[in-house]
């Protein structure tokens, strides 16, 4: 069957990549670094070393571990749920119906940063209804509130990347309800962001402490804090365990991302912001 | 460019009927306003199965806003849009069955030239099988066999938009929407995709409404092109048509070169310009007698060399067979004149020579 | 050859994704239609944010031996401790704003520049998502295993003959809690100043360059005022951020430092005089208004910002 469009189109190459010249770095931008490296480092070392390599074997077998493991755990799994099933689709419409509100989301999903963690579980534990207050749920529930900021950022980078309206409009044409448009064409070009977003969302509630002790669950960190007094050093090595799992999965989820995306040509998208493939500087 | 040898049974096998492929749109009196801005006027458009018609018009004339309507991505705020007779102002954009192309990045780039363009047939639950084996046939059509497998990215800007026209006949829709596909494309591409699209268009028989500003674009391509300005049809017409007979200085000047020279109206539909006497074109009547300004194409005009004569020839440009002359005129007006270039040897820059119209009925319009 | 389909939509699914909803409706309703998007996410926050606010602000206000409506709790919060709390908390976070927010810029700059996908890129990125939200007793053992009286690095500086705590230096008042607040400063500014670098393009670089204009004057001319206003609006927010920390100081100090957090944590810990008992929510109430001030500030700041780096 002979085409009737032809391939022997002029000569369009596909796409070249882009041919960036290199700047070379300024002296103090080097010294800068370095300091940054510096200051972060050692107290990490610093721990390190008060802690021992002994002390990371003997973390799983504390007393209390395993319970306020899992139990953080399972807020982490409720706080990530409640968070991505009200910030996907919140964030999506709003970029596809309201743009005009985006802002308006952006300063109200900023707000936790802000609002202390200790005011806000002092109202909570006030208005509560006492069958919620009962259960660890309520914290989970809570903690969406401080993921939000996390999330909704790495969701807008994510959706700032892609030609939204476009491709949803082609989607519609096609004859795709909000469904299959949502699970088919968007979600797909939004794995990376949705990842960061989880992986945001659960080193936020395996790090938070203040809501937590003062609500009276003995979350990992609450029982992090609590077993200092028993063992500092096997304390301080589940902090740092913590601390650096939690960072291998990030890394390892944005690096997945990004080869994905090298392979559909998307822009790359890194946590929370977007390069698009013409940025030079 | 292999556009010749379809037989009609590929053609067939491609829309499931036998060439008619399209069924009769009509808009009636459609109005839409965005906030203050009214975006159409009362648009009335008429249009025949099988038939392209082009939407041309400048930026914010409200022509996407129509075609954007008739897709279902907008709602009119009065008037009535039919397809087939029916009317669709209640049918979700999902189920007009109407294929569009976008201007640019409306491929799935999760998904490779293969997968988009069975998009739509999953959409209608066809099978796995079946979708591949039409969306090869597709690709095919569009010469990207040989790119199913590759993803949007690794596409030129033609190559994608084919993908995008493959997908949006593969659901066989009964009418083919463009919004200016051709605009992020590089010119000679821009070319050889408006040819090949063309003929694609006329092989299956799909009613198509084209978009554009782009003014060859429409009238190498177009049954009728339909000129728009400011949320209303001004004319919609055969190319020719809207070339020797424009119905309103607004698309005289817009669709191919038109020149504005000062002349007197007088009450008898005769105008004087350049030293001759004229008649009026039709669908000049509002413009009142006195003093206006002449529109007349470059071929309208007669040039030649003469010393004290009404201007002085400020460039020739080469264009082939016809050269283009710049002339200066008094008044510090500029007119541009075609002559065959057998003849242009003494029109240099420089050179006195007289201009005239030559005796066809022009267009007028107020002095300004 | 193959039988026309017509799109089979989803059970239940009404409209399509794209268009505007409910056809035929006048304007007003479709508008409402559509906002109607956004409730789950209002009601959300009016649940988890906004009802747990107007607790603590009808609290302030009430007497806790009658429940009756009282000024008292807002005048004591005004006055003596709790003022110099504020004055104290506010001088804490105004540091822990601007030093972190120049490093930010720089250290952010310098990620967004860097090679697409360099492992430097991404483990820069990552730890900053890490770091942001480490904090509390792990973050202040940190520092007080390195820069505590017997902490390494305090030996290491100690051996080169240059004991910090015997030049002014002291991990437990403010000047250590500012430095060890860096630690999860620094990394927020860099998570929020990242995004505002997208905007700037690198034609106008080019052109300036073209130009004859060198890093400096690009940067003063042109990066610099496209930048301030997403930079202010950071700022603000590591203010926010600082200015509401409790858990990081608490440990460090155990309440040594008049913080107005931690003074509002004591109330929470049963610490309070009686007759009191509510004005820790008054003080609640007092660090929500200041940051609702700022977030006015911060949303004017952001429109700016909108309007350059569109």
């Amino acid at each position: 069957m002979a085409a009737i469009i032809s391939d022997e189109l002029a000569d369009e190459a596909a796409p070249p990549r882009p041919h960036r010249k290199r700047r070379s770095y300024p002296v103090w931008r080097w010294i800068i670094l370095a300091l940054t490296c510096v200051y972060f480092l050692i107290p990490l070392y610093a721990a390190l070393r008060f802690a021992g390599f002994a002390s990371f074997g003997q973390v799983v077998h504390q007393t209390g571990f395993s319970d306020a493991l899992i139990l953080s755990l399972k807020l982490a799994v409720i706080t990530t749920t409640a968070t991505m099933a009200l910030m996907v689709p919140t964030t999506i419409y709003v970029h596809l119906r309201l743009p005009g509100l985006r802002r308006l989301l952006e300063s109200i999903t900023i707000l936790p940063i802000v609002i202390p963690p200790v005011v806000l579980i002092v109202g909570v534990l006030q208005v509560a209804p006492g069958y919620l207050k009962s259960t660890p749920y309520l914290l989970g529930l809570v903690y969406v509130i401080l993921a939000m900021p996390f999330a909704y950022r790495s969701l807008d980078a994510g959706l700032r990347a892609l030609e939204l309206r476009t491709l949803v409009d082609a989607a519609s044409s096609l004859g795709a309800g909000w469904l299959s448009t949502l699970w088919r064409v968007i979600l797909p070009n939004l794995r990376t962001a949705l990842l960061s977003a989880t992986v945001l969302t659960v080193a936020l509630v395996l790090g938070e402490f203040t809501m937590a002790s003062l609500d009276l669950y003995q979350t990992f960190p609450v029982w992090i804090v609590a077993f200092d007094q028993t063992s500092g050093p096997v304390s301080t090595a589940a902090s740092l365990l913590a601390l650096f799992v939690t960072w291998l999965f990030l890394l390892l989820i944005v690096t997945v991302g990004s080869r994905r995306a090298r392979r559909t040509g998307g822009a790359q998208v890194d946590l929370i912001s977007v390069t698009r493939r013409d940025t030079v500087r | 460019m292999e556009a010749t040898n379809i037989s009609p049974a590929t053609a067939a096998g491609v829309t499931g009927h036998a060439g008619s492929g399209g069924a009769p749109v009509n808009l009636q009196q459609v109005s839409r306003s965005f906030g203050a801005v009214r975006a159409l006027r009362e648009l009335s458009l008429e249009i025949a199965p099988g038939e392209l018609v082009a939407l041309l018009g400048p930026s914010g004339c409200g022509k996407t806003t129509a075609l954007r309507i008739l897709a279902g991505f907008e709602t009119a705020d009065s008037g009535t849009v039919t397809v087939d007779g029916k009317d669709v102002a209640t049918v979700p954009a999902a189920k007009r069955d109407m294929g569009m192309v976008f201007q640019s990045y409306s491929l799935f780039p999760n998904m490779s030239a293969l997968e988009n363009v069975g998009f739509g047939l999953r959409m209608r639950k066809m099978s796995g099988a079946g979708r591949r084996r039409r969306g090869h046939e597709l690709l095919e059509l569009v010469g990207l066999s040989a790119q199913a497998a590759q993803f949007p990215h690794q596409l030129s800007g033609g190559q994608q938009q084919r993908v995008a026209l493959a997908r949006a006949l593969a659901i066989e829709p009964r009418v083919l929407l463009l919004d200016e596909p051709l605009s992020a494309l590089d010119a000679k591409v821009r070319l050889q995709l408006r040819e090949q699209i063309r003929s694609l268009q006329q092989r299956l028989g799909i009613t198509t409404v084209f978009v554009t500003h782009d003014q060859e674009e429409a009238l190498s391509m177009a049954d009728r092109v339909g000129v728009m300005k400011d949320g209303s049809l001004e004319q919609i017409a055969e190319p020719s048509e809207l070339y020797t007979h424009p119905a309103s200085a607004f698309v005289a000047e817009f669709v191919g070169t038109t020149n504005r020279v000062p002349g007197e109206l007088t009450g008898g539909g005769q105008v004087s310009a350049l030293g001759t006497v004229t008649g009026v074109q039709s669908g000049c009547d509002g413009v009142p007698p006195g003093a206006v300004d002449v529109l007349v194409r470059p071929e309208n005009l007669r040039i030649t060399a003469i010393a004290g004569g009404n201007g002085i020839v400020s460039h020739r440009t080469f264009l082939g067979s016809v050269s283009r002359i710049s002339v200066l005129l008094s008044g510090d007006v500029t007119v541009q004149v075609d002559v065959p270039s057998a003849t242009a040897a003494e029109l240099v820059p420089g050179a006195s020579v007289q201009v005239s119209l030559d005796g066809s009925p022009v267009q007028v319009a107020g002095r300004g | 050859m193959t039988a026309k389909a017509a799109p089979a939509a989803a059970p239940g699914s009404t409209s399509d994704p794209g268009a505007g909803p409910r056809r035929g409706l006048p304007p007003a309703l479709r508008r409402a239609w559509t906002l109607a998007g956004v409730v789950p996410f209002f009601l959300y926050i009016l649940l988890f944010l906004g009802i747990p606010a107007a607790a603590i602000a009808y609290g302030a206000f009430q007497d806790p031996a009658t429940g009756q409506f009282t000024l008292s709790n807002i005048q004591t919060a005004a006055h003596g401790i709790y003022l110099h709390g504020f004055l104290i908390t506010t001088e804490l976070s105004v540091i822990t704003a601007v030093v972190p927010g120049v490093l930010g810029l720089f250290i952010g700059y310098a990620i967004y520049t860097a090679r697409r996908g360099a492992l430097l890129r991404r483990i820069a990125i990552t730890a900053s998502g890490v770091f942001a939200n480490f904090g509390g007793v792990p973050l202040a053992f940190l520092f007080i295993a390195t820069l505590g009286t017997t902490g390494i690095a305090t030996r290491w500086l100690t051996d080169i003959g240059f004991n910090p705590y015997t030049n002014g230096f002291n991990l437990y008042d403010l000047g250590g809690v500012a430095l060890v607040y860096l630690y999860f400063q620094i990394p927020l500014m860099v998570l929020i100043i990242l995004p505002a670098f997208e905007g700037l393009r690198p034609a106008w670089r080019e052109a300036a360059e073209n130009m004859g204009a060198g890093t400096w004057q690009y940067w003063r001319r042109i990066g610099g005022p496209v930048l301030m206003p997403s930079f202010l609006g950071c700022l603000l927010l590591l203010f926010g951020s600082a200015f509401s920390a409790y858990a990081t100081a608490e440990a460090l100090t155990s309440g040594t430092i008049p913080l107005t957090a931690i003074q509002i944590g004591s109330f929470l810990n049963g610490n309070v005089l009686a007759g009191q008992q509510n004005v820790g929510k008054a003080l609640g109430l007092g660090m929500v208004l200041i940051i609702a001030v700022l977030m006015v500030f911060y949303a004017l700041l952001q429109r700016r910002a909108a309007r350059w780096l569109q």
